[in-house]
């Protein structure tokens, strides 16, 4: 017999913890969707965050939701100067652009990790968060940790910031037109370099703040970022390569689909489950759980 | 042109000259190598991977006893001589294919004995390699039983398996008042985890008291649902068998779910400072096991003349507090230290030596700052050092630890029931 106590709060934590995921998976989608980046750093980044706010929070006496904007100018402003090199290594004459970036990203991971381990060793470093501590409990339904819940909301509210800014603005416009056609975006007088900088900058700071909060949540790591590209590779598939409010859907399947694989079936079973629904989806719908990714069209 | 018996003579003379050098290489091997004034250690670690954190606790410990001694006592007394201890390391990679291969090379380098990895995993695989090329190997750093359920003859460890610690601390655990009536045991799975959470289980069900329920889950699992679904039980103590990143993800979630058990109870690395920077706030008030603390009281030992002494000498060194790894490494090299006084053998050591040395750390028993080393023989963990008292630790306020069980040990009271979190 089911318990409904804990069949609500298994799915309140699934929900949140496709939160965090929706967090992580914004950024990796609009990478690959506007600058067909596979970005195999992007697990990386969410470690470094996570890094900067164990580190800024103590040096500046202050929680470490209040280094997020530092993190965020920090870490879009690296992106856009990364971006660049991204784009040098998957253009021009060069064979299989996806595979030249896979390989530059995967690099750029592997030397994120590294220095990292060599700087603060490979000890996990606590990123102060007493303000989001405890939860809030709803009579009825179960307890919403605090820290996960503010997560959760920041990846949301960061989807509705990137949705808003591409469909609603002249840059997202040219963001658009880059990925739908670059020859022609160019020819239409679009800066391709710049507006690129931007999109790979946004991914990253979201990415990077992202990580803050995951490090509230968790802790910071360097051994955590493999596991969060993993998903982000599970949440893109899952959306459909390039579909921005696929994210949230994705999202909310993982996190759900962990959750309730770990409780009524077996904490061993969760990556097996996963990856089962991954094969049926690319077999099934290529294009993604709603069929609007880029392999649809 | 060169004369034909002149080129069977030189043929001749360079045959002879030859079977001269192998025959002499053949002596010196017989002899156990080319000729040294120093004892030649090969330690096989962890220095790069995962386990580094380990592999350094370990690194430290093995340096800690070769610099102690050959500072303060020239080395190793042998028949009026005495020589110094080198310890040449080999990286295990964290991984236990790398470990085996290090340790061949470490041999291949004319090692006289070893000084073992970090994790089980690890030495699983260092084992039979001690074992086919018959030298001595002590471990200061693996706790999975089935290391000394093998029955190596070659392979010592100083401490004690998991089995014995995870027992021993939930069953002092499980006699504080008021005395818990259910527990719910969950583990890493992975093999020193899954054994630290089968002792602990084993412990409470001999108890007689209720497992709501055991299992065991992956290294990154999201523990809101482990939590979740223990907070349904509502167990009287919640005990974790795992490295220290479990530790920390577990009572992360606790605190965010508001789950709070009488206890927690965590094996291994409760006491380290990984734990206490990775779980923060959190970490007060836990419950961990151990076999050696800088405050044990005892005096006397090879070396070292207190378990403080050995912990003041480990922070002026290495900036940071030992913990029983540490410890059990250093003694690793003392016993070595003994053994190899009364074998009374000069470095390199024969093969001859070698198995004499095993006989002599089977038979031994040397006094440190770490506790009495004795090795058991033939029982049910072979070479194992289980003679030592396992404490029942708990970290206060400010995350030292005291020592709380069992009650013969016990140097302060447990705060127990540990509070609630929005009570700390």
């Amino acid at each position: 017999m089911v318990d409904i106590g804990l069949f609500t709060q298994i799915v309140i934590n699934g929900l949140l913890l496709g939160g965090i995921y929706v967090t992580i998976g914004v950024g990796f989608s609009l990478a690959f969707g506007v600058l067909e980046v596979v970005d195999f750093a992007v697990g990386e980044y969410v470690m470094v965050g996570a890094f900067m706010g164990a580190v800024l929070a103590p040096l500046f006496g202050a929680e470490g939701v209040f280094v997020i904007p530092i993190v965020l100018v920090v870490f879009f402003a690296v992106g856009a100067l990364i971006q660049p090199l991204i784009h040098h290594v998957t253009t021009g004459d060069r064979p299989h652009p996806l595979l030249m970036g896979l390989v530059f990203t995967f690099g750029l991971a592997t030397f994120l990790r590294g220095s990292v381990l060599t700087i603060f060793g490979p000890n996990s470093q606590d990123v102060p968060s007493s303000l989001l501590t405890g939860g809030i409990e709803v009579p009825g339904l179960g307890t919403f940790p605090v820290v996960r819940t503010v997560t959760a909301v920041f990846g949301v509210t960061g989807l509705a910031v990137f949705m808003y800014y591409l469909y609603r603005t002249r840059g997202g416009m040219a963001i658009r037109a880059i990925a739908e056609d670059r020859t022609n975006a160019r020819l239409m007088g679009i800066n391709i370099n710049r507006y690129q900088s931007i999109a790979y900058g946004a991914y990253a700071a979201l990415t990077g703040s992202a990580g803050v909060f995951i490090g509230m949540t968790f802790n910071a790591s360097p051994g955590m970022g493999l596991q969060y590209t993993a998903f982000a590779f599970f949440m893109v598939v899952l959306a459909g390569m390039g579909y921005l409010p696929g994210v949230i859907v994705a999202g909310i399947v993982l996190g759900l689909t962990q959750s309730f694989t770990a409780v009524y079936i077996s904490g061993n079973a969760v990556l097996l489950v996963l990856f089962a629904i991954i094969y049926v989806v690319l077999l099934v719908s290529p294009a993604g759980i709603l069929g609007k990714g880029e392999w649809a069209t | 042109m060169p004369r034909k018996h002149d080129d069977r003579r030189t043929f001749l003379k360079s045959v002879g000259a030859a079977a001269t050098t192998v025959g002499l290489a053949g002596c010196a091997g017989l002899g156990g190598g080319p000729e040294r004034d120093t004892f030649l250690l090969g330690a096989v670690t962890s220095l790069s991977g995962d386990l580094r954190f380990g592999g350094g606790v370990t690194q430290r410990g093995y340096d800690m006893w070769a610099d102690t001694i050959n500072r303060e006592q020239g080395g190793i007394e042998i028949g009026g001589d005495t020589y110094e201890v080198e310890v040449e390391y080999a990286d295990a990679q964290s991984n236990p294919s790398a470990g085996a291969d290090a340790a061949s090379q470490m041999i291949n380098d004319g090692a006289d004995a070893l000084l073992g990895p970090y994790s089980s995993n690890v030495t699983l695989s260092v084992c039979p390699i001690a074992e086919q090329n018959s030298i001595p190997h002590i471990t200061g750093s693996a706790e999975s039983p089935q290391i000394w359920q093998e029955g190596y003859e070659y392979s010592f460890g100083t401490i004690p398996t998991v089995s014995i610690i995870g027992n021993e601390a939930t069953s002092a655990l499980l006699n504080l008042e008021p005395q818990p009536e259910s527990v719910y045991v969950t583990g890493v799975n992975e093999p020193f985890s899954e054994a630290t959470a089968v002792s602990m289980r084993t412990a409470a069900e001999d108890a007689g008291v209720t497992v709501e329920n055991y299992e065991l889950f992956p290294r990154d699992t999201d523990y809101t649902n482990v939590v979740s679904a223990a907070q349904n039980a509502d167990p009287d103590l919640h005990l974790h068998g795992g490295h220290i990143g479990s530790h920390v993800d577990l009572v992360s979630a606790a605190s965010q779910l508001g789950y709070t058990p009488n206890g927690f109870l965590m094996h291994y690395g409760v006491n380290t400072g990984s734990y206490k920077e990775g779980a923060g706030a959190q970490a007060p008030y836990t419950f961990g096991a151990t076999v050696w603390i800088p405050s044990v009281d005892r005096s006397g030992g090879v070396l070292f003349d207190s378990p403080q002494a050995y912990a003041d000498a480990a922070e002026a060194a290495y900036g940071s507090a030992p913990d029983y790894t540490q410890a059990g490494s250093t003694a690793a090299g003392i016993v070595y230290q003994e053994a190899l006084k009364e074998l009374n053998a000069a470095p390199p050591l024969s093969q001859d030596d070698k198995d004499e040395l095993i006989g002599i750390l089977e038979e031994i028993e040397v006094n440190t700052f770490y506790g009495n080393v004795t090795f058991e023989v033939g029982g049910e963990y072979h070479h194992n050092n289980i003679n030592t008292q396992t404490l029942l630790i708990q970290l206060g306020e400010d995350g030292s630890p005291t020592i709380v069980g069992p009650e013969d040990a016990a140097t302060g009271e447990p705060n127990y029931p540990v509070p609630a979190w929005d009570e700390r």
